[in-house]
């Protein structure tokens, strides 16, 4: 155990909260307090809570795990913050922090009975993980049907969810031309829970350019989410030096595109891997994003109307909402729901760990779909369609969610 | 600490999942959005939630019986500390209280339970066609019990006024449980003391605010942005003045200084033109569009001759939204300038603003501590801002200096501690020299009468 390194955590996490004035901007928008309405739910609660115990006014407890785990990491606080206190990233931040007291050979911590007793607590066990090192996994579920319910190992040997990835990224700079090697990476998430999709991304791709096919490795997001950060970066430079011949690294997960996309930031302070980063990163495209920029048109028209719904990782992890939007526009008729943005409550292995708050903002998100009248909802990250697969059943068939590679 | 058995009669009066006594749910409710220090926590014993005014009063009767301290509690996004449990007992959060009872049309009036959220309050109203002027920066999360007990005033007072000048009645959970009206629909009302106006500021000193009936008035039918810069703030204070004694009332004219729009640039990550020292935001409002066209050329022409360097007006709705978004949150931004911030909220009479505006000026340099000025210059309140570092030495007893003298010299012109955030916590130190003893007194002499056991928010005011 680092006791250096895991002081430094704290005290980042410290500092990103105590520009927190707790002003309250974030309870409106923060999906978790809209339906506990409890503080230590909020955005608020949760800073001041990180902030007091930098500042040693508050044990590392059990408690205090439940309260960081509690969050969606959806950063819809931060969007609407005045002072833009990056919530998510202090709260993984106290993650690893509590992982790695727990972790440690210190046994002074009461945490660390507290870790092995809570479900979900210690988010990514041993045996997953090394599940999830191998990607491309098939045959799990059911071909191509959207899973309606899910185990925890099912979850885990798949993917997990959110975590922090500061602020947006900024759009790709990468000119394509006939001449551009795109490649596709492969989300543990689609290849597990939507092979369908995946394929109909692949099939859409190859009309557009040559692709280069890779097999890569997990973008360690999961891992990063729930306090493996080592695992996460040795996952990063894997899938690094693997598309390093690609020109355009196309995703059609919003949380893969979204890590891949930050992947810089965690290597600023790696002399050896800092440039190698950011070139990676600077080529990571969304599918959207990517047919946008060549001018893809849709392979029919469908007399359907679609809704769409905004990943948290696309909105706010990539700034995209409209390259998705106009795709849908020329498929269809398009009907545009109310909070489109909000998170719909999957975030990762949230729902699973959190089932009864999770239904209840993705009730709020079922009725926004109904309101439109749409006959699917589509979406662009398999994290979310999953809950929205949840929502389409709990409709009685008034609605379908679908990936949006499969109808465009 | 609450006894075992008396948290389950509370349990039994709002239900056990509205009871919360867990060390981080207590530290959740253990502060608010000003600046007295986190830690050491005032942590309450107790967080109840109730739902019905009923249930408040049971819960009085239970505190009142056992002599345990109340402290009313909305979003806790006051800037003093009021909802700030400093005795401990229960920290009674009214946010599940949420219901707008009526808008009654006829009478233009609304009645609304103390939690519901001020922005959701004027959209209610304004669905209608009805206006609710009262509008804190805050308002999006505020919630109105609070804004009623701390008598919130916020951008449009220049010409709307504040809270207090729409309250009409308010149902309140006195301190022994008991539940008052006081007021009503009728307009011309001097019935008895006028109860309605005492419970309004009191911060909760003096009873549990649970539901009010607000008086409306029709919703402007076009409104107008303006921004414009100049190259210092007294230029700016005396377009405001120059504006007003035209006979233009503007429905809100707020200024920030520099370091304001240092914030603002950086945030938005624009280049702030060196030449400019304020900025003036005014909002205008009228029947129609030549009427907002006159308000504008004469804010020009005042503008101009007070030697403006930009002048804008919002094209669309978005531009507006965007330009007011400046200016809510700047207060959150502005704290973020620095480790600490100790922000005021002194009012003054608006002639004097610019004169408190330079010797707030000479303290910051006097003191060698940044002070970030903004406030709402049409109403003559303003909130300097001063960034320090208090784990720095010395700085401690500069911040307190800086804060004796700007409270001086805004009793010095007339003006007073508090325009709309409230004594609470922050500013009980200084309530005797702006009151003066009898003064102090008197307010005493009201708060035993009504709470003689001292439960109700204990610690705050004086």
């Amino acid at each position: 155990m680092d006791k250096r390194k895991d002081r430094d955590l704290l005290r980042k996490a410290g500092n990103m909260v105590s520009r927190c004035d707790r002003c309250g901007a974030c309870l409106p928008v923060c999906p978790l307090f809209g339906v506990k309405g409890i503080e230590a739910t909020s955005a608020r609660g949760k800073n001041t809570i990180a902030r007091a115990l930098a500042d040693g006014g508050i044990e590392p407890t059990g408690e205090l795990l439940d309260v960081v785990n509690f969050c969606l990491l959806c950063r819809a606080c931060v969007d609407t913050c005045p002072a833009k206190v990056p919530t998510d990233e202090a709260m993984v931040n106290v993650r690893q922090h509590l992982t790695d007291l727990a972790g440690g050979a210190d046994g002074k911590y009461r945490l660390i009975g507290a870790i092995l007793k809570r479900p979900g607590a210690v988010k990514a066990a041993a045996a997953a993980l090394s599940i999830l090192r191998r990607s491309g996994l098939n045959g799990l579920l059911p071909h191509g049907m959207a899973p309606e319910e899910y185990t925890r190992t099912h979850f885990l040997a798949a993917f997990a969810g959110p975590a922090a990835l500061g602020q947006k990224a900024p759009p790709s700079a990468v000119t394509v031309t006939d001449r551009t090697k795109v490649a596709y990476f492969r989300g543990c998430g689609m290849e597990m829970m939507f092979p369908e999709a995946a394929a109909q991304t692949r099939d859409i791709l190859r009309t557009t350019n040559r692709l280069v096919e890779k097999q890569n490795v997990c973008c360690g997001l999961p891992h990063l989410a729930h306090g493996l950060r080592g695992e996460f970066l040795s996952l990063a430079r894997k899938n690094i030096r693997l598309f390093e011949e690609a020109d355009v690294v196309v995703s059609d997960c919003a949380s893969c595109g979204a890590t891949l996309k930050h992947l810089s930031s965690f290597f600023a302070d790696d002399p050896a891997w800092r440039e190698r980063a950011t070139t990676f990163s600077g080529k990571v495209m969304d599918l959207t994003e990517y047919l946008t920029k060549v001018g893809y048109e849709p392979r029919q028209r469908a007399d359907a109307v679609f809704t769409y719904h905004d990943p948290c990782h696309l909105v706010r992890g990539q700034g995209i909402t409209q390259p998705p939007r106009e795709l849908l526009k020329a498929a269809g008729r398009f009907a545009e729901m109310k909070e489109a943005d909000v998170c719909c409550g999957g975030a990762g292995s949230f729902h699973i760990d959190y089932p009864d708050a999770a239904a209840q903002i993705l009730e709020k998100k079922r009725c926004n779909i109904e309101q439109t009248g749409a006959a699917v909802v589509v979406t662009g990250c398999p994290g979310c369609l999953i809950q929205l697969a949840k929502a389409a059943k709990a409709s009685g068939g008034k609605f379908k969610a679908i990936h949006i590679s499969q109808v465009i | 600490m609450i006894p075992e058995e008396i948290k389950q009669e509370i349990r039994a009066i709002v239900g056990p999942d509205h009871v919360l006594d867990s060390e981080l749910n207590r530290f959740g409710y253990s502060y608010d959005a000003s600046f007295v220090p986190l830690l050491p926590a005032n942590k309450p014993d107790l967080v109840v939630r109730p739902l019905t005014t009923d249930e408040v009063s049971r819960i009085m009767v239970v505190a009142c019986e056992h002599e345990i301290p109340v402290t009313p509690r909305g979003a806790a996004s006051g800037r003093t500390g009021g909802s700030i449990p400093l005795k401990g007992g229960i920290s009674l959060a009214l946010d599940r209280m949420t219901r707008i009872i009526e808008l009654d049309l006829r009478n233009m009036m609304v009645t609304a339970e103390a939690g519901v959220r001020t922005i959701d309050l004027y959209n209610h109203c304004a669905e209608k066609g009805l206006f609710f002027p009262p509008d804190p920066a805050s308002w999006k999360f505020s919630t109105i019990g609070g804004n009623v007990a701390e008598n919130s005033g916020g951008m449009r007072a220049v010409k709307y006024g504040v809270t207090k000048n729409y309250v009409m009645g308010l149902e309140v959970v006195l301190a022994d449980g008991a539940i008052l009206r006081t007021g009503g629909k009728a307009i011309k009302n001097v019935t008895g003391y006028d109860l309605t106006s005492l419970f309004t500021g009191s911060e909760g000193t003096l009873g549990v605010v649970t539901r009010a009936l607000f008086r409306l008035i029709p919703m402007p039918k076009r409104r107008g942005t303006l921004q414009v810069m100049f190259r210092t703030l007294d230029d700016g204070c005396r377009t405001i003045h120059t504006v007003l004694q035209s006979g233009v009332v503007p429905a809100a004219a707020e200024i920030m200084d520099r370091t304001c729009l240092e914030v603002v640039s950086r945030h938005r990550k624009t280049e702030l033109d060196p030449e400019v020292g304020a900025c003036i935001i005014i909002e205008i409002d009228g029947d129609d569009d030549a009427a907002l066209e006159t308000q504008t050329k004469r804010i020009g022409e005042a503008a101009k001759a007070c030697g403006a360097v930009a002048f804008r007006a919002a094209r669309s709705e978005q531009e507006a939204e965007e330009i007011w978004a400046v200016r809510r949150g700047l207060s959150s931004a502005v704290a973020a300038l620095a480790p600490n911030r100790i922000g005021e909220d002194i009012s003054v009479p608006r002639d004097a603003f610019p004169e408190v505006v330079r010797r707030i000026a000479e303290i910051s340099e006097k003191q060698g501590l940044p002070i970030a000025v903004y406030g709402h210059a049409g109403d003559g309140n303003l909130h300097p801002s001063i960034l320090c570092d208090l784990s720095k030495p010395g700085e401690m007893e500069r911040v307190h200096q800086a804060v004796d003298d700007i409270f001086a010299a805004a009793l010095s012109v007339g003006g007073t501690l508090s325009g709309e955030h409230g004594i609470g916590i922050t500013k009980r130190p200084y309530i005797a020299s702006a009151l003066g003893d009898i003064g102090v007194r008197t307010l005493k002499a009201i708060k035993a009468a009504l709470d003689p056991k001292g439960i109700l928010n204990p610690g705050k005011i004086w």
